[in-house]
């Protein structure tokens, strides 16, 4: 034992700080699906404040004190800019459902493919690695802009930065298996869903990336069955479309939130909701217009070159379930009016597309 | 019309191409005919790099999210990386830190056995929820630190990108976890901590490679001794389970802040004086932190299982686990070859220079 350390006596206790606690006799309980989120908000502890003046970063329901750091610089301190009502639910699905692309992926599945097939399914993965690299970069860099008296959303961030790591990694890996190899980068990321980045408040940038961007992937994720040509392809679009239907659904309760609780934003994200309709039949979709991409997904789909018109003609099916689901999710979200209105033109990309 | 085409049958027109497609994506390759084969712990992020796929480069001038070795797009406009030095972030076991991070998973709702907490006299409780509230506020350092440089990170080294995003959500599981914890069993959440600490690693602003000698050296290395002490001294299988998964954790965060700072250490110019340098000012917030009464008392309370037993068995307890902490902190400086002087650590910390932990 050091010398310099005098343990001797007994050490004097101040234990002034055990008279400053928060809320006290708190007894959360755990239910059928454990100790969730959901159950430690009870009492002042479950109360997330309408205007956060946390800058020490200290946790929703602890006590202050007044020496401590400002930490903080929140750029996220409205409960409107930020909040849902089921993040909790949603944090706690993504933990009970994350996977694992190196050894839930059945790799041995997939058997060399046509060139122009593997070719094609080359393309398409190196397009969606650039996609998921936007979808990680832009959460993260918001939840070090939000105050954490907004936890209950900032988990659900997290966890979406980590669903879309493992998205980059297995759609590389998807490209790296069978004798192909990446193809030529899109640069998709720098036109409309590269304008995700440029955003300056959180909900422009989660009507852009959850609901235009993430949900036009997700719809093609749910076309896995068609797409996939093994089970390992089966697998990773299935397992995808989980994590992506999770960051959809964050989107579209946040905007409901908004909504309800901000009425006087609804014109601002309409404006938001006019720029991503455009997007939605731009060169960044993959269904949208004959670019490399939906080149390369029309020789999946059809199953070679020589199919090409068949497999368009299912992108051009995609593209129509893309819009239709695109609409569900804007209604769902509160801001159905606009469809009333004739202000959105989906219906006619929809009547488009379909001639 | 053409003449030609005028004179296609019906036949010929029904069967001609609708669309017309360029292909001009089709070849458009810097490497192709390899085949990345899973071994027997499947198809990890580290088997992809071989041929030009395993070519990290010590400078990545690409700003845009062009994935390491496919073809770049010519036009892009940059998205604006900051850090695009193999020297300001690599670290070589970055991509089997993410595998390994992943296997490793847990749920803090369902994993941890909630249901084996019992009721403890008050004097611990207050001292576990002080102790979970720190904690947890540690863990917010990790997430916003962290996801403040994750996004400044060049897509060249996209398995650090891909570890440091395993590392946040262990910070998210970690945050919500003690959360829980103090908010179980008839207690809640304590007084928040001093923050100097906290305040010194968010204003790393002098690179990636800074904020990992803050954030991982001093208060990583910190956590995981305190992780390790409060496991032994965990008063259910809860707290157990909590502790040991989180040291778990945190001994991932640790390794690679070792491993980046080894590979920093020997590519970048003055790195070594300048991480001594940062060290001895870490040194001094750490000091500040800890010349404040409340973790030190709550976590003598826990060793000594109560107020009575704080004053001594618990004290002797904390002195261990000081001594613990700059035993483990000087070692990893000398396996990192920093340049330190443990007589010029700042009081607190120098009274536990060279003295062996015996507890």
């Amino acid at each position: 034992m050091s010398e310099a350390v005098d343990t001797a006596n007994d050490y004097e206790l101040d234990l002034g700080w055990m008279d400053r606690t928060g809320p006290w006799n708190t007894q959360a309980s755990q239910g059928k699906n454990g100790l969730t989120l959901a159950d430690i908000q009870i009492g002042e502890y479950g109360d997330p404040p309408v205007e956060s003046d946390n800058q020490t970063g200290r946790p929703r329901g602890a006590a202050s004190r007044d020496s401590t750091y400002r930490i903080g610089a929140y750029a996220v301190r409205s409960k409107s800019e930020i909040w849902l009502d089921n993040a909790s639910f949603l944090y706690e699905e993504a933990l009970q459902r994350q996977w694992s692309s190196a050894t839930d992926v059945p790799w041995h599945t997939i058997e060399p493919l046509p060139d122009d097939v593997e070719q094609a399914e080359c393309q398409l993965a190196t397009f969606l690695t650039e996609v998921e690299f936007v979808a990680g970069d832009v959460p993260a860099r918001w939840v070090s802009l939000t105050t954490p008296d907004f936890l209950e959303p900032r988990q659900v961030l997290l966890a979406q930065v980590m669903d879309e790591s493992r998205h980059m990694d297995v759609f590389r890996k998807r490209a790296l298996a069978n004798g192909g190899g990446l193809m030529q980068a899109t640069g998709a990321t720098s036109g409309f869903v590269g304008s995700i980045d440029l955003s300056r408040d959180f909900t422009e940038m989660s009507s852009r990336l959850h609901v235009s961007g993430e949900g036009a992937v997700l719809t093609l994720f749910r076309m896995g069955e068609l797409m996939a040509q093994n089970e390992a392809e089966k697998v990773i679009y299935r397992l995808c479309a989980q994590d992506e239907a999770r960051h959809v659904a964050f989107g579209v309760m946040h905007m409901r939130y908004m909504s309800e609780a901000a009425p006087e934003r609804r014109e601002e994200i309409h404006c938001y909701l006019d720029e991503a309709e455009g997007g939605l039949i731009g060169a960044a979709n993959p269904v949208g217009q004959l670019t490399p991409t939906s080149e390369s997904m029309a020789i999946i789909l059809g199953g070679g070159k020589e199919n090409f018109d068949d497999g368009m003609n299912k992108i051009i099916a995609i593209r129509q379930r893309q819009l239709r689901e695109y609409k569900k999710r804007v209604v769902s979200a509160g801001f159905g009016d606009r469809f009333e209105s004739g202000r959105s033109k989906v219906d006619e990309m929809i009547e488009r597309a379909a001639a | 019309m053409s003449e030609s085409s005028a004179k296609e049958s019906p036949a010929e027109k029904a069967e001609a191409p609708k669309f017309q497609p360029k292909y001009n994506w089709m070849n458009k390759t810097r490497s192709w005919g390899m085949r990345a084969l899973p071994g027997k712990a499947g198809l990890k992020l580290g088997d992809l790099n071989m041929g030009i796929y395993g070519e990290i480069p010590m400078h990545w001038d690409d700003q845009s999210r062009n994935p390491r070795g496919a073809v770049p797009r010519r036009g892009m406009p940059p998205v604006g990386y900051a850090i695009r030095d193999k020297g300001g972030l690599w670290a070589d076991c970055a991509a089997d830190l993410y595998e390994e991070a992943i296997q490793r998973r847990w749920a803090p709702a369902t994993d941890v056995p909630w249901d084996s907490i019992e009721p403890l006299p008050d004097d611990v409780e207050h001292a576990v929820c002080q102790v979970c509230t720190e904690l947890t506020q540690y863990a917010n350092v990790d997430i916003e630190t962290i996801t403040g440089w994750q996004h400044q990170m060049s897509y060249g080294y996209h398995e650090v990108k891909q570890y440091l995003a395993t590392a946040t959500f262990d910070a998210a599981r970690h945050y919500e976890c003690f959360r829980k914890r103090a908010l179980v069993n008839g207690g809640g959440l304590g007084l928040e901590g001093p923050g100097q600490v906290n305040r010194m690693i968010l204003e790393s602003r002098g690179g990636w490679t800074e904020a990992v000698v803050y954030l991982f050296l001093v208060r990583g290395v910190f956590t995981m001794t305190l992780y390790r002490y409060l496991g032994r001294y965990a008063h259910n299988d809860a707290e157990r389970f909590i502790y040991g998964h989180a040291l778990a954790d945190k001994a991932r965060h640790v390794t690679y802040a070792l491993d980046h700072l080894k590979f920093a250490l020997a590519h970048v110019e003055d790195q070594q004086l300048v991480t001594a340098t940062l060290l001895a000012i870490g040194d001094n917030g750490l000091a500040r932190d800890l010349r404040d009464p409340v973790l030190k008392e709550a976590l003598a309370i826990i060793f000594g299982g109560g107020i009575d037993g704080a004053r001594q068995q618990g004290m002797e307890v904390y002195h261990a686990l000081m001594r613990d902490y700059v035993d483990t902190h000087l070692a990893y400086c000398r396996w990192l070859d920093i340049p330190r002087n443990p007589a010029a650590l700042p009081p607190p910390l120098n009274e536990y220079v060279d003295a062996p932990a015996d507890v």
